[in-house]
């Protein structure tokens, strides 16, 4: 219990220091885990209380994202969506995958590598669109929709990795089962779940409290993936009061998440070694593949390489759901490497973003300098 | 060409967006985010890169009652209020700094009511608030007077007390 104080009360600190830089909170998070914990100072040790703690941060944060994901609105946008979202898909799954295997993960482990590697931070994106006043610019809608696109494909992902040796058919059933209890809650409960969240009382804060955790351990119950479920929960009560949800779930999620991010730290082994040769080149390979993807984007939806620049800007930093990722599935070694993963892209993304639209107008320039003078032609 | 259209659109993640493009081919953005501030962004015809500006609520709530004309000065602010079950009433609350000209009189001394007819309705001094002040209330330099009353009554206080 100590261990979470201290935790709680360096993350404070961060907290504020980082605010203050505007640079992101999370690697900071993760790195002071690391120093308290096994892998540094063993001052911290996670226990039963922070393994819960931390899991209440998970499906908050994923309850969170439920409650974004308008599916109908991006049936709306789909042709915008799809093109950047499978580029993107396709480009960092296959770099990732394929670096991983080459570098000696076994086929599973290199898949969760993969999908860590390729999943961006929606906190990081949508943060440095607004600090770096970068709403109006004509990629910044790309890049929303681009997030969205990518929490698709995590729940996706979330539901192919926790299949295991279970009866594939069976396995849908029982999906498809608790997503039908979930609708016919919100469609046949609308009324009364509105009248809930209308009261002025206590009662609004408990009942989403008790809502997400009963979904997660009725799942866990029926051994369908809890972390699936309170996403698809959230999309649930989306179409009720998305805004009401999201101010009661605000508070849980934001004080365990955080709790989440340095325990994700402290249970970090180095004890085992690290390959830091493996790690460096996931890393560089991680901002380099999200550059091509970027370039690609900005070609195909905008017609210009230089877009290209600032979606990849905003989209290096990997962060909450690569963790996500690595707590769920992944062995000491991964976490290891997504760690690690998720502290470099995202102070370089952070930096890259702040100065992404100095980089083009140097790029810009040069490519001026650098293209043949032209003749000028003298009147005789 | 058809008047300004109003798009707004909602953002997931971000916030609500409201853009238009003026007459003269400007783009005005405005975006309330998730976060609480309000940014707005301004590009003109032609230029790549737009200009932009983060606001609280409160600043976006100033620069909208300027962009309205409800502000005439900056410290002095002024709002009519009209009920529709009332229609004859019109009544204006009006906002004063106080001029050295009446600093240190009281409410009585200057009578405010019987020579305009308007009423002192509060004062905020030094972030402090004095709601329905007594009518031995002293002024001080700089003190913001929140006043009530018909047009023509504030009309009256204006020329006759808040001249410097």
């Amino acid at each position: 219990m100590e261990g979470i104080v201290l935790a709680l009360f360096i993350c404070l600190v961060l907290a504020l220091i980082t605010k203050y830089l505007s640079v992101p909170a999370i690697p900071f998070y993760i790195l002071a885990g690391m120093i308290l914990g096994k892998a540094g100072l063993g001052l911290v040790a996670s226990d039963e209380i922070s393994y819960f703690f931390s899991e209440m941060g998970l499906i908050f944060l994923l309850f969170f994202m439920g409650l974004g994901l308008k599916i109908d609105r991006v049936i709306e946008n789909r042709s915008a969506v799809l093109t950047s979202g499978i580029i993107d898909l396709n480009v960092n799954l296959i770099i990732g995958f394929v670096a991983a295997y080459l570098l000696g993960f076994p086929i599973r482990e290199a898949l969760i590598i993969a999908a860590a590697f390729y999943i961006s931070s929606t906190a990081m994106a949508l943060t440095s669109l607004i600090d770096n006043r970068k709403l109006l610019m004509k990629e910044a809608d790309t890049i929303i929709w681009l997030m969205v696109f990518e929490d698709f494909m995590l729940i996706i992902a979330l539901a192919l990795l926790s299949v295991g040796d279970q009866n594939l058919v069976f396995f849908a059933v029982k999906i498809l089962f608790v997503l039908g209890i979930l609708y016919a809650l919100a469609h046949y409960g609308k009324e009364f779940l509105i009248s809930i969240l209308d009261r002025n009382d206590e009662l609004p804060i408990i009942f989403t409290f008790a809502a997400v955790l009963t979904t997660a351990s009725f799942s866990m119950y029926l051994g369908v993936p809890a972390t699936m479920m309170v996403i698809a929960l959230g999309a649930a009560f989306a179409t009720t009061d998305p805004d009401a949800f999201e101010q009661h779930a605000r508070p849980f999620k934001d004080v365990f998440l955080i709790v989440f991010f340095v325990f994700f730290g402290v249970t970090i082994d180095l004890s085992g070694g690290a390959d830091w040769f493996v790690i460096g080149i996931i890393c560089v390979l991680a901002i380099v593949s999200k550059l091509v993807s970027g370039i690609l984007t900005g070609i195909y939806i905008h017609g210009s390489a230089l877009s290209g620049l600032e979606i990849w800007g905003n989209t290096i930093g990997r962060g909450e759901f690569s963790i996500a990722l690595a707590v769920v599935y992944g062995s000491p070694v991964v976490g290891m490497t997504i760690a690690a993963m998720v502290i470099v892209t995202s102070i370089v993304g952070s930096f890259v973003a702040k100065y992404s639209t100095s980089l083009r107008r140097v790029i810009v320039r040069f490519g001026r300098k650098s293209a043949p003078p032209r003749r000028i032609h003298i009147k005789h | 060409m058809t008047p300004m259209s109003l798009q707004s659109l909602n953002l997931p993640g971000v916030g609500t967006k409201y853009e238009f493009v003026t007459e003269k081919g400007d783009t005005v953005a405005i975006f309330f985010t998730k976060t609480g501030v309000i940014q707005m962004y301004t590009r003109q015809q032609g230029c790549n890169t737009p200009s932009a500006a983060e606001m609280t609520p409160v600043e976006a709530r100033r620069l909208g009652n300027i962009l309205t004309g409800a502000i005439i000065e900056a410290d002095q602010e002024s709002v009519e209020v009209a009920f529709s079950a009332l229609a004859a009433l019109r009544i204006t609350l009006h906002a004063y700094i106080i001029p050295e000209s009446i600093a240190g009189k009281t409410i009585e001394n200057l009578q405010i009511r019987t020579k305009t007819g308007a009423t002192v309705i509060a004062i905020s001094r030094h972030e402090k608030n004095i709601i329905n002040p007594p009518a031995s209330f002293v002024f001080e330099t700089g003190d913001a007077a929140l006043v009530i009353g018909e047009t023509d009554q504030l009309k009256k206080l204006e020329c006759e007390l808040m001249v410097d």
